[in-house]
């Protein structure tokens, strides 16, 4: 009896795994796993397991996973750079300015949430999943609402983008790294800190890469310009901030220089066609953060 | 008779080419914008006669300067602002890949279960355990990411900037 049921058992999951593998479906991978572990062949079991985890190291990162994701490198960004500034006002106000922006951006169908970090330096950051984050210092630099829109549009496009989920699947420092989700959803919270480790000193320590960078340059001001900010707006800033930084070269780790930055956002704004003129908005961004700063 | 006959046919056969011709040639945009609402004319201050979601398809009848005029798979004809529609559907076969891969990761479904709505999820309190980030910051990423601004705020607030669709 008992070698009927385990060949009945193994006959069914490997039924199984040929769907499975013509398939790509994960709820049949699940089905013959049970099937061989319920027939008493391990093996079997774990060897059908191990192709669902390579199959699923090679898709992308999923949704739910990058909420997790963005939510862990969320927390580092708010513990290294002083916590979330408390102004409720001004919170809200660049909640409207960064979710108007985002509005008619590539990715519109996600959630994008904004926080002030209370920090002097002039920085801006993007976790997965729409987290966005500026300094108080930065807001100090802005002096109206266009160019904090072209800054908040810059750090849109690293999240449509998926910037940091492609450095994470790319990365070959960091062990697991094309399984986040894997990592702990096999209860393996040390693997899912390395990724979020390795992210997070990518993101704050390194930089991203140039590309993706002036890529993020090239989009943000698209997609404010978009809502009807004016696209010159970000060159100002940009020159501003040539001025204010000069030859840092701690900023000139993580961020391309100036002068090639500000190329290629002039040659976006050509290509893409961008129509000059547009909102400055300076009084209401005076308004809304003068005091609060 | 047969003369008659054979004019109808002739006749039907060009309605049916011309009908085939004309949809084919029928441009078609969709909704990018996470939201977008079709006017009865061409200004922020015609009334809303539809709304419309994100990747929704609509056939463009005419274009203006900054307004388009659409009609939806279900007969409503009125005008949308240029920058809420694309000629390109928006790429979700990437998300679709990911859902896919992220069902054969998963072996735990209350780990991943979305967090939108309730806060910090498991794997950042585990996280957070594990690096000694303390409450107050847990407490940051849990109000920003269930913090929420209604779209008819946002709305509101682009009417008052005079941005968008309300520029004019």
């Amino acid at each position: 009896m008992r070698n009927n049921g385990t060949s009945a058992g193994l006959l069914a999951a490997l039924g199984c795994v040929a769907l499975f593998s013509l398939s790509g479906c994960p709820e049949i991978q699940r089905v013959a796993e049970q099937a061989a572990r319920q027939s008493g062949d391990e093996r079997l079991a774990r060897a059908i397991h191990g192709t669902g985890q390579v199959i699923g190291g090679l898709l992308p990162i999923g949704p739910e996973e990058e909420e997790n994701i963005g939510q862990a490198i969320a927390l580092q960004v708010i513990a290294r750079y002083g916590g979330v500034y408390g102004n409720l006002d001004l919170t809200r106000y660049v909640n409207l300015v960064g979710k108007g922006v985002a509005l008619t951006c590539d990715r519109a169908n996600m959630e994008y949430r904004f926080a002030v970090l209370n920090h002097d330096s002039i920085n801006a950051f993007a976790a997965p999943s729409g987290y966005i984050f500026v300094t108080r210092g930065l807001l100090n630099a802005v002096q109206n609402e266009a160019e904090l829109a072209a800054v908040l549009g810059h750090e849109i496009g690293h999240v449509t983008q998926k910037h940091i989920l492609d450095v994470i699947q790319r990365s070959k420092q960091i062990s697991g790294v094309a399984e986040a989700g894997l990592a702990y959803a096999s209860r393996n919270p040390d693997a899912f800190k390395n990724v979020i480790d390795g992210a997070v000193k990518k993101l704050l320590d390194e930089g991203l890469d140039q590309g993706k960078e002036l890529e993020s340059d090239r989009l943000g001001v698209v997609f404010a310009s978009r809502v009807g900010y004016d696209p010159s707006a970000y060159l100002t800033f940009l020159n501003r901030l040539r001025q204010i930084k000069g030859d840092d070269r701690a900023f000139f780790k993580t961020h391309p220089n100036f002068s090639n930055r500000i190329n290629v956002v002039q040659n976006a704004l050509r290509v893409q066609g961008v129509r000059p003129g547009g909102a400055l908005l300076a009084d209401r961004f005076s308004q809304r953060s003068s005091g609060k700063l | 008779m047969r003369q008659p006959i054979r004019w109808c046919m002739l006749l039907a056969a060009g309605l049916v080419g011309l009908v085939w011709t004309s949809n084919a040639l029928a441009e078609i945009a969709y909704v990018t914008a996470k939201s977008a609402q079709i006017r009865s004319g061409k200004t922020s201050l015609d009334p809303v006669i539809a709304n419309l979601k994100y990747g929704q398809a609509v056939e463009v009848i005419s274009r203006g300067e900054r307004w388009v005029q659409v009609q939806t798979t279900s007969g409503t004809k009125g005008w949308i602002y240029d920058n809420k529609i694309s000629s390109s559907r928006p790429t979700d076969a990437d998300n679709e890949l990911a859902s896919l891969g992220q069902r054969f990761r998963r072996s735990d479904p209350s780990v991943t279960a979305s967090a939108g709505a309730r806060g910090l999820d498991k794997a950042s309190e585990e996280y957070a355990d594990r690096t000694g980030i303390t409450k107050p910051h847990r407490d940051a990423v849990d109000r920003m990411t269930t913090y929420k601004i209604p779209d008819e705020d946002v709305q509101e607030f682009l009417k008052t900037g005079r941005l968008g669709e309300y520029a004019q």
